[in-house]
């Protein structure tokens, strides 16, 4: 084809099948997702995207590592990230800007779902897209938690 | 247009360049060009309907051949109510744009005389010298009794013949548009992702935000120019109508569709229908002007309340570069300059302020130039070790 694979035939599918936030779908419902994302690769050592940068979309790993520093000094490392992780989704729910620089540690290949394509994934198909909010909140709520335990354990620490 | 698609002259000027040369080329494949265009708009327009046929669970194969059905039987309906009158035109063409053509000459030789009779000082007048009119007739020379009628009856001689064939020559074309609006809607999405792959990683984030604000854009500015025209059409229809005109919502709706062409089109839209409700009732009669009031109104309607309602100020460009651009593309490429210099102009003008803004940012040229050594590094990894 043209202008890309057959859904039937994308293996792509059974990668995208492993990441939480689409562990709800169907197959059917995840080809009709995998429908809309584009496919990046990167080389090891490329940037993905700046710190700073106004985020536009949610990157899954589909193979190969990532690493998510910040510009503190010296470079703070946060997360290595593999396949199947994905990062930047804030992005999915607003336009703030990226956190954290996120850099291809070897060759990768990622999937990139962009807010507006999420947002007309609502309008189209709001029973998937809800499903993959609801994952989407699970893990914000997550890290959260995670967060304030972080918080409290410094603060009995001092 | 927006905040951050802010251009310098230099950019401008690449985009004036461009928008002329595209014209000249399209002038030579205008039979695909024209029906290309429309099935874009027909895209936009339906692409709505595509996704609330999605919504309810069909697939999008099914929804967009539902869609596209009722397109076709739309446009075939349309095709059985204009067959008659045009295949009428065909047959009375010459002669009807013949009578046209001396009912603009009788207009404009009343219309003289009726700003004579007011202000008599224009009666002594000196004629502004070697003064032209749109038919390329010397209006400075011509009164009631002069040639200009005989210039013009031979103008209309020579030419009108070739207008009603040549309208029958389009129809192939036309016929293209459900074709083209059937595969836009059905691989559209898909074609795009195709495109998206051949930007660089360095450019593909900002290059992706840009290209989605602006087909955001173009589906608003396409589907307000809908709901304006229909606007347009519904308030002179009546107006016409009002006024006693025959085929008052026809006549509307062609006005309307010609407003499409920033303020020649409205001048042209108004013309047409002043000379047609002067062939109607002729002699001494106040309804050009009345019709000329009524378009005035509507203009004023149009600018102060429905477009603010339907097109918004997101597609805006400064008047001044309106008239001008619509000017330049009359004289590079004729009427289909007229016709298509607006919306060459609109999608060069975004893609040379989306390259003009890619190409001012340091930070991602920078990360662009990086990834390009990477990739050179990779080539050559091994070409000076012995294996």
């Amino acid at each position: 084809m043209l202008f890309g694979a057959k859904n039937s035939s994308n293996p792509r599918l059974q990668l995208l099948k492993d990441v939480v936030l689409f562990k709800d779908l169907s197959m059917r419902e995840l080809a009709m997702v995998d429908s809309l994302m584009h496919e990046r690769r990167y080389l090891a050592d490329e940037i993905i995207f700046d710190e700073g940068e106004e985020g536009q979309g949610l990157f899954v790993v589909l193979s190969g590592r990532v690493k998510i520093a910040r510009f503190a000094s010296p470079l703070e490392m946060l997360i290595e990230l593999g396949p199947g992780a994905f990062f930047g989704e804030v992005a999915l729910l607003d336009q703030s800007v990226r956190s954290a620089q996120a850099r291809a540690l070897e060759d990768v290949q990622i999937a990139v779902l962009f807010r507006a394509e999420f947002y007309s994934l609502l309008e189209t198909h709001s029973a998937i897209a809800s499903r993959i909010s609801f994952q989407l909140a699970r893990v914000l709520a997550a890290r959260l938690r995670q967060a304030v335990a972080n918080t409290d354990r410094h603060h009995e620490a001092a | 247009m927006n905040r951050a698609l802010v251009s310098g002259p230099i950019v401008w000027l690449g985009i004036i360049i461009t928008t002329c040369l595209l014209l000249v080329l399209f002038q030579t494949a205008l039979w695909l060009v024209i029906p290309v265009l429309l099935a874009v708009v027909a895209y936009y327009l339906l692409s709505p309907l595509v996704n609330m046929a999605m919504a309810r669970g069909l697939t999008r194969a099914r929804s967009v051949l539902i869609v596209t059905i009722l397109l076709t039987l739309f446009l075939i309906m349309i095709g059985l109510i204009l067959a008659p009158k045009i295949s009428s035109m065909i047959h009375n063409g010459p002669g009807k744009i013949k009578e046209y053509s001396e009912t603009a000459v009788g207009l404009f030789n009343n219309a003289q005389q009726t700003l004579t009779k007011y202000f008599p000082f224009l009666h002594h007048a000196p004629p502004p010298a070697q003064s032209v009119g749109v038919v390329g007739v010397n209006l400075s020379t011509a009164t009631p009794e002069s040639d200009l009628g005989h210039e013009v009856s031979d103008l209309t001689d020579k030419y009108s013949g070739d207008i009603a064939l040549e309208l029958l020559h389009w129809i192939p074309s036309l016929l293209l548009i459900p074709y083209l609006t059937y595969f836009f809607l059905l691989d559209g999405p898909r074609f795009k992702r195709f495109l998206v792959q051949a930007i660089p990683n360095a450019f593909f984030e900002k290059t992706l935000y840009l290209f989605y604000r602006v087909d955001d854009q173009l589906r608003r500015y396409f589907q307000g120019l809908l709901a304006l025209t229909a606007l347009d059409a519904m308030c002179l229809g009546v107006g016409l109508w009002l006024l006693g005109i025959d085929n008052p919502f026809l006549l509307a709706a062609i006005a309307a569709v010609m407003a499409w062409l920033p303020y020649l089109g409205s001048i042209c839209g108004c013309l047409l229908i002043v000379l047609i409700a002067a062939h109607d009732f002729p002699g001494p009669h106040w309804l050009p002007y009345e019709v000329v009031g009524l378009f005035v109104a509507v203009r004023l309607l149009d600018d102060f309340v429905f477009l603010p309602l339907t097109v918004g100020r997101s597609m805006e460009m400064h008047p001044l570069v309106t008239v001008l651009m619509i000017l330049l593309g009359g004289a590079v490429a004729g009427i289909s300059g007229l016709l298509l210099v607006m919306p060459v102009l609109g999608v060069v003008m975004v893609i040379g302020q989306i390259v003009g803004e890619l190409a001012m940012d340091a930070r991602i040229i920078a990360r662009y130039r990086h990834a390009c050594e990477l990739r050179r590094r990779r080539a050559r990894a091994d070409l000076t070790h012995e294996r």
